[in-house]
């Protein structure tokens, strides 16, 4: 492997940016990969794996490895890391730039759309469950509620999300 | 009455509303009165603002935090994830940049975030809170001789260090299984009790990948523990275990039939003997003969005893 100096620098310039603070006093131990429930479920690149990559500089060539979509941001990797990485801001760090890219499946747009419009990523009619279990049938949530989906929207159009043309 | 604001994120209210009727059942019942954080909304789900722009996040996140401020009240939360999602935010606003860049945000709807509410679990409020003691003198009936094998749930235990409330061991929690024992039920210890369900973001990504996972832990409560029923504090985990047994069973990949799941509030909501119709009757797994069991005569605490 070529080592580049600018791309590593550059990589770990943007994954701090995007929330990754801890990368650089990783030293690769694995204590992060041993407990991680992803790397068990078969999520190659995540927790030391994908920081060795990312202090190598390898950034543009993971942009499509799923891996970090697989992440359960669980923090067993922080809890253990003996260096204080917090390896799930690092792996989240990677995801967000991942996302900006629009590098993600189709299927998380849904998840931004519901709660651009409704204030909910999950959103299911609710109305006959509540009635079944004699709750009332709106809840006292942003669903049924225009002024704090406003809110909400204000808050995501107002964001770096706003301009990816998401919702 | 101690007020609490109850924060309800998507997954209870919008899908398994029956859950969300137990804790309007069971807090005013043990002193404690939930109150409505109205236009609250998602906290936001990790593969939402969080999977995005840091920032985003804790403003959501925050908007949430500010209905309660107002309020005067804390806020619990039944959802792992909710829980996580804002412990975190709160957090992250412990840093002057992220807090004053949230605020220029939050300004544009009117709102300022100043962290004068905190987080809860439902199952820290039970345990930390109202009390086992109290918890046992308002049982109606007593669940001797049942075993339950427990799921805790990721996200109200790492990382530790930025939740309210937390296990002297994270990797060996006990609040859940004190909840569980005050009922009078055995809780019985199996070797994947820290394990992941496998539900969360590697169930949207991969979905084989997360019934692996699951599989795994569902064999070592089966046979490790031959419980009756699982009882976890995560909604998410609920839906797990409660949506892939049956999945599992349909492939042949068991050979036993799919172990019933409650919510721990639907469990104490039948153990303080609430209608079974209104706290625990939504779920793909056919629990009416356990409830019927839970809450059978010969169960009935007597009156003065
Ligand atoms: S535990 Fe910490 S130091 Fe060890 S490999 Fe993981 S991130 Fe690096
Ligand atoms: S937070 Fe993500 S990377 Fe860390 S242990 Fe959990 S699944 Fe693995």
């Amino acid at each position: 492997m070529i080592i580049d100096q600018n791309k590593i620098d550059e990589t770990i310039k943007i994954i701090k940016a995007n929330g990754g603070h801890g990368i650089q006093k990783c030293v690769q131990c694995g204590a992060c990969s041993a407990i991680c429930p992803g790397v068990k479920a078969g999520f190659p690149l995540l927790c030391r794996a994908l920081i060795k990559d990312l202090l190598n500089g390898l950034l543009e060539e993971n942009i499509e490895n799923s891996s970090s979509w697989g992440c359960q941001a669980c923090n067993r990797c922080t809890e253990v890391c003996p260096q204080g990485v917090r390896p799930q801001e690092v792996v989240f760090a990677f995801r967000r730039y991942q996302a900006n890219e629009l590098a993600f499946s189709t299927s998380a747009v849904t998840s931004q759309m519901n709660l651009y419009e409704t204030g909910h990523a999950v959103f299911t009619d609710p109305k006959e469950a509540r009635r079944k279990v004699g709750l009332p049938e709106e809840t006292p949530t942003s669903a049924f509620n225009e002024a704090a989906q406003q809110e909400i929207r204000t808050l995501m159009d107002n964001s770096p999300m706003g301009e990816l043309g998401l919702f | 009455m101690e007020q609490i604001g109850l924060y309800l994120g998507c997954n209870i209210p919008l899908k398994n509303p029956d859950i969300e009727q137990s804790f309007r059942k069971i807090f005013p019942a043990l002193d404690v009165q939930p109150v409505d954080l109205e236009g609250a909304g998602c906290c936001p789900a990790w593969g939402t603002a969080p999977s995005f722009d840091l920032n985003t996040w804790c403003a959501i996140s925050s908007r949430n935090i500010t209905i309660a401020e107002e309020k005067n009240v804390d806020i619990m939360t039944g959802c792992n994830s909710c829980f996580g999602v804002l412990s975190e935010a709160k957090h992250f606003l412990e840093t002057p940049a992220t807090r004053t860049a949230v605020n220029n945000s939050l300004a544009k709807i009117n709102r300022e975030y100043k962290g004068t509410s905190d987080i809860y679990h439902v199952a820290h409020v039970l345990h930390k809170k109202i009390g086992l003691t109290k918890i046992r003198e308002n049982l109606k009936y007593k669940l001797d001789g049942l075993k339950i094998a427990v799921q805790t749930g990721c996200h109200t235990l790492w990382p530790s260090d930025v939740y309210k409330v937390k296990e002297d061991n994270p990797y060996f929690p006990t609040m859940l299984k004190e909840l569980c024992e005050v009922t009078g039920a055995t809780v019985c210890h199996y070797s994947r009790l820290e394990g992941c369900c496998g539900m969360g973001g590697m169930r949207s990504t991969d979905a084989e990948k997360s019934l692996k996972l699951f599989k795994e832990k569902l064999l070592s409560i089966k046979e490790e523990t031959n419980a009756d029923m699982i009882v976890t504090t995560c909604s998410s985990c609920f839906m797990q275990f409660d949506m892939s047994q049956p999945i599992l069973k349909g492939r042949g990949v068991i050979d036993f039939e799919p172990i019933p799941t409650f919510y721990y509030t639907q469990l104490l909501a039948l153990a303080m003997g609430f209608d079974p119709q209104q706290v625990a009757c939504i779920s793909q797994i056919d629990r009416n003969p356990i409830i019927a069991e839970i809450q059978s005569d010969t169960r009935r605490i007597k009156e003065g005893m």
